[in-house]
């Protein structure tokens, strides 16, 4: 089934089990301690605006600015969401206006390239042209003369590659998309939505677009497995779309009553950190109540507790 | 004289080139509407036209174009075969390359040129008792079948093969054929391989027309095609006809060798009208340039060498086998798996009117549509069903009734398509790995796409094999909102067969007036 199998050897267990009980013993008598020794805080803003561009602007202006993650030169990937044949109003989808804004920052911040790809659920084609998301790219490309920076394609089998996950909690190995594995830099550009299995979908769930294979099979296991494909493949930054918000018959949707206007976006050089915010913010969750969240922060993927995060809001 | 020899190779490129233009279109092409008549070729066939007609019992709008061949025939002759027909023009590209050396000498009687009007009799006769078989030998439904089962998914499968190569190889080899390549997969290559059932034997069948030029120029054409009995029949009598000049004519032969149909018999003034394609070729050999083309004529036609026995015998049969045909079980008990694409008429009309030429299997984004082998009886060999476990139906999508070119798809609009429900789906509770509490999963209710989902899930406590309780997220499906489009089946996770299953009961279709 799952290349590799599901390791969950006994020791690996006692070892997960024992560091969680002496952090629960720590964080009792040091608080403090803990939060030291855990890392540091780290920002995630919240940003409300009118346009679903204006907000992708302010969410990354109130973190420094586009230059603090991408860096002159960059082969960078942008991941949003294109994963169901929908409108934009629909909701399944990132809104094309945000991603064009995201990948002009990064075209401004000095980025050698920007690449915008996502392995989709309906047929590709038809998920590309109603998201809208092609034709806003390609649209802005033209327009400003940026088509050998700027591209957005479909995903093709050949590239994908087989790469091991070090220490992995599900998937050892896995084939993952060439493009994003050389990347320098990884832009994570989720919508926020409801989600049959996951509860939500957000930065972390959105990494599974670089996935090959029978993607569904991760679906047994997939908070750990979203946990090791978002170790293995680190982002830099992600901004989350929460303009438009799925809140029921999540990820594919597609009745208008299900869309609730929420006008904000969220970002963090954290993809844990961002999806917790945004998971309560939105949602009023807590990263306990949702299954992929709560075993990111375990594995050490990024931020431990809510308590490390410093909220920017503008 | 040459010139109009010139002429009708010219043609014969460019009706093929268009033919192929067309067949490539046939295709998503970021468009919900195709934009133009990919069908037109199957539209323009009367033999197609008239087996619809006849055994689907309803005059069907979209084949007008083939009233224009028709009339056109009257006129002129059998043009068409010389001129338009894209299967003859395969054929006789194949003779000038594969088979330019081959000596035939008197292998296939001329007697055997009868054969395609006895199948002619014989297929328009059990079309009138509503049993159409049409499909097996009208060229344009053989050649576009071919196409899009067959050939252009083995060619896109060796192209890629040959570019998914270059494209590993280190060195500057990929940055030369990956260019290249990017050319050929927006003009000419598939979006995603295409895979269909019986493909290998379509293709055989297809090598086997061209094989037989082994034996005799354009073979297929001048004994087997009913398009091209019916259009001989329909052209005996038309303007444009061979005829010699007797006087300067030396009988060298010259003529008769170089025709491609054996229409010039014996005495060469003598042309047998239905024979002729008009290909002028014989006026493009002729030293002595007696030999024309005009509505006057030097000789009568010859007979056509049909008995009348022989008519009547062919046409009993055809009439005779309908109800064998029709008293085989599956017509009470059809194939549960026989599932028809969105749109698809009451199986009676629908396989009186499906012309089995591929153009729904060809669009068919998903690559659901498939041909059938038995499920729908030997009668509805190669119409199109939908195997959800090779691909799904779309649910924004509309493109088979768009290509349909005898409606035996109806066009449908989107609202009314997503309403058109194909089958219902069920869950193989023994399988399903929530159900039989192995883990989670509930993909079939993401992918489910209509707006309140057809599968919902209930979190219930489920023994695992190991005896103990756990919780778990399991699917059920609601049959009123359930559309049949196979996406759970196609994405189920299991492997093999899936836990998720979709089969015909509750498809939409009514019965129709030709009850099955
Ligand atoms: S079966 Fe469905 S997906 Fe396939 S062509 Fe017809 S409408 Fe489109
Ligand atoms: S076939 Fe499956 S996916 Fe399609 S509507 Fe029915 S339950 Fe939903």
């Amino acid at each position: 089934m799952i290349p590799g199998g599901c390791p969950f050897s006994r020791r690996r267990f006692l070892q997960a089990a024992g560091g969680a009980a002496g952090a629960l013993a720590a964080s009792a008598l040091f608080p403090s301690a803990l939060r030291a020794a855990a890392g540091k805080t780290v920002d995630v803003a919240a940003a409300s605006a009118a346009s679903p561009a204006e907000r992708a602007r302010k969410a990354v202006a109130l973190l420094g600015g586009m230059e603090s993650f991408v860096s002159r030169g960059d082969v960078v990937v942008l991941k949003p969401n294109i994963g169901w044949d929908r409108t934009p109003e629909q909701a399944a989808n990132t809104d094309p206006e945000f991603v064009v804004a995201v990948a002009e920052m990064c075209l401004a911040a000095g980025a050698r390239s920007v690449s915008v790809f996502d392995r989709t659920c309906n047929d590709p084609r038809r998920c590309y042209v109603n998201s809208g998301i092609k034709d806003a790219v390609e649209r802005f490309a033209r327009k400003n003369r940026v088509g050998d920076a700027l591209r957005i394609y479909h995903v093709e089998d050949r590239k994908f590659v087989r790469a091991s996950i070090p220490d992995a909690l599900a998937i050892r190995e896995w084939d993952l998309y060439r493009d994003a594995l050389e990347a320098d830099k990884i832009v994570n550009v989720p919508i926020a939505k409801h989600h049959s299995l996951a509860g939500i979908t957000l930065g972390l769930k959105n990494m599974m677009g670089i996935m090959g294979g029978n993607r569904g099979q991760i679906h047994f296991r997939l908070s750990e497995c979203l946990a090791d494909v978002n170790r293995r493949v680190p982002v830099a930054l992600t901004v989350i779309d929460a303009g438009r918000v799925l809140v029921r018959n999540g990820p594919s949707g597609g009745n208008l009553a299900d869309v609730k206007s929420f006008g904000k976006a969220f970002a963090s050089r954290d993809v844990v950190a961002a999806d917790v915010v945004a998971a309560e913010k939105i949602f009023r969750l807590a990263p306990r109540d949702v299954g992929h969240i709560g075993k990111a922060m375990e594995s050490g993927l990024g931020i431990a507790s809510r308590a490390q995060i410093r909220l920017v809001e503008g | 004289m040459k010139t109009t020899r010139t002429l009708r190779r010219a043609s014969q490129w460019v009706v093929f080139l268009l033919f192929v233009f067309l067949f490539l279109n046939t295709e998503y092409k970021d468009n919900d509407v195709l934009p133009y008549a990919v069908n037109l070729f199957l539209r323009l066939d009367p033999l197609m036209a008239g087996a619809a007609t006849l055994a689907g019992r309803a005059l069907i709008g979209l084949v007008w174009p083939a009233l224009i061949v028709a009339l056109l025939t009257v006129v002129l002759g059998r043009f068409f075969c010389g001129w338009v027909c894209p299967l003859g023009a395969v054929i006789d590209a194949a003779d000038a390359t594969v088979f330019r050396k081959v000596r035939r000498k008197g292998a296939v009687p001329v007697s055997w040129r009868r054969y395609k009007y006895l199948l002619l009799f014989f297929l328009a006769a059990s079309s009138l008792f509503t049993l159409q078989w049409v499909f097996l030998f009208d060229p344009i439904s053989i050649l576009i079948r071919t196409l899009t089962v067959s050939v252009f998914p083995a060619m896109n499968l060796v192209l890629h093969q040959i570019f998914d190569g270059f494209y590993r190889m280190p060195g500057p080899i990929p940055g030369i054929s990956e260019p290249a390549y990017g050319f050929l997969k927006s003009h000419f290559l598939a979006f995603e391989q295409p895979v269909f059932r019986t493909s290998a034997i379509v293709g055989l069948l297809f090598l086997g027309i061209l094989a037989a030029e082994k034996y005799q120029r354009r073979f297929w054409c001048r004994n087997l095609c009913p398009l091209g009995g019916l259009l001989a029949l329909m052209g005996r009598f038309g303007l444009f006809r061979r005829r010699i000049t007797e006087a300067g004519c030396t009988r060298c032969g010259l003529c008769e060798s170089e025709c491609r149909m054996g229409a010039i018999g014996g005495d060469v003034a003598v042309t047998d009208h239905g024979e002729c394609i008009e290909c002028m070729d014989c006026q493009a050999v002729c030293p002595e340039e007696v030999i024309h083309f005009s509505g006057k004529e030097g000789r009568r036609p010859a007979a056509v060498d049909l008995t009348r026995r022989g008519v009547l015998a062919a046409a009993a049969l055809g009439a005779v086998t309908v109800p064998f045909f029709r008293v085989e079980a599956h017509g009470k008990a059809p194939d549960p798996l026989m599932i028809r694409p969105p749109g698809a008429l009451p199986e009676g009309e629908f396989l009186a009117r499906c012309t089995r030429c591929g153009e729904c299997m060809r669009v068919c984004i998903a690559n659901g549509l498939q041909p059938t082998w038995f499920e729908a009886g030997i009668e509805g060999m190669w119409s199109p069903i939908l195997v959800s476990r090779i691909g799904y139906c779309e649910y924004n999508c509309t493109l088979c009734g768009q290509v349909c070119p005898t409606g035996a798809i109806r066009r449908l609009p989107l609202p009314e398509k997503r309403k058109t429900r194909l089958g219902l789906a069920y869950v193989d509770r023994s399988r399903c790995l929530p159900w039989v509490g192995q883990s989670d999963c509930i993909v079939c209710e993401e992918h489910c796409p209509t707006w309140s989902k057809a599968i919902v899930f209930r979190e219930e406590r489920t023994r695992t094999a190991r005896g103990g309780w756990r919780t778990f997220k399991k699917p059920y499906i609601d049959e009123e909102l359930c559309v049949g489009c196979g996406i759970c089946e196609t994405k189920c996770p299991l492997a093999d067969r899936a836990a998720v299953l979709v089969t015909s009961r509750g498809e939409t279709r009514s019965t129709g007036v030709l009850a099955r």
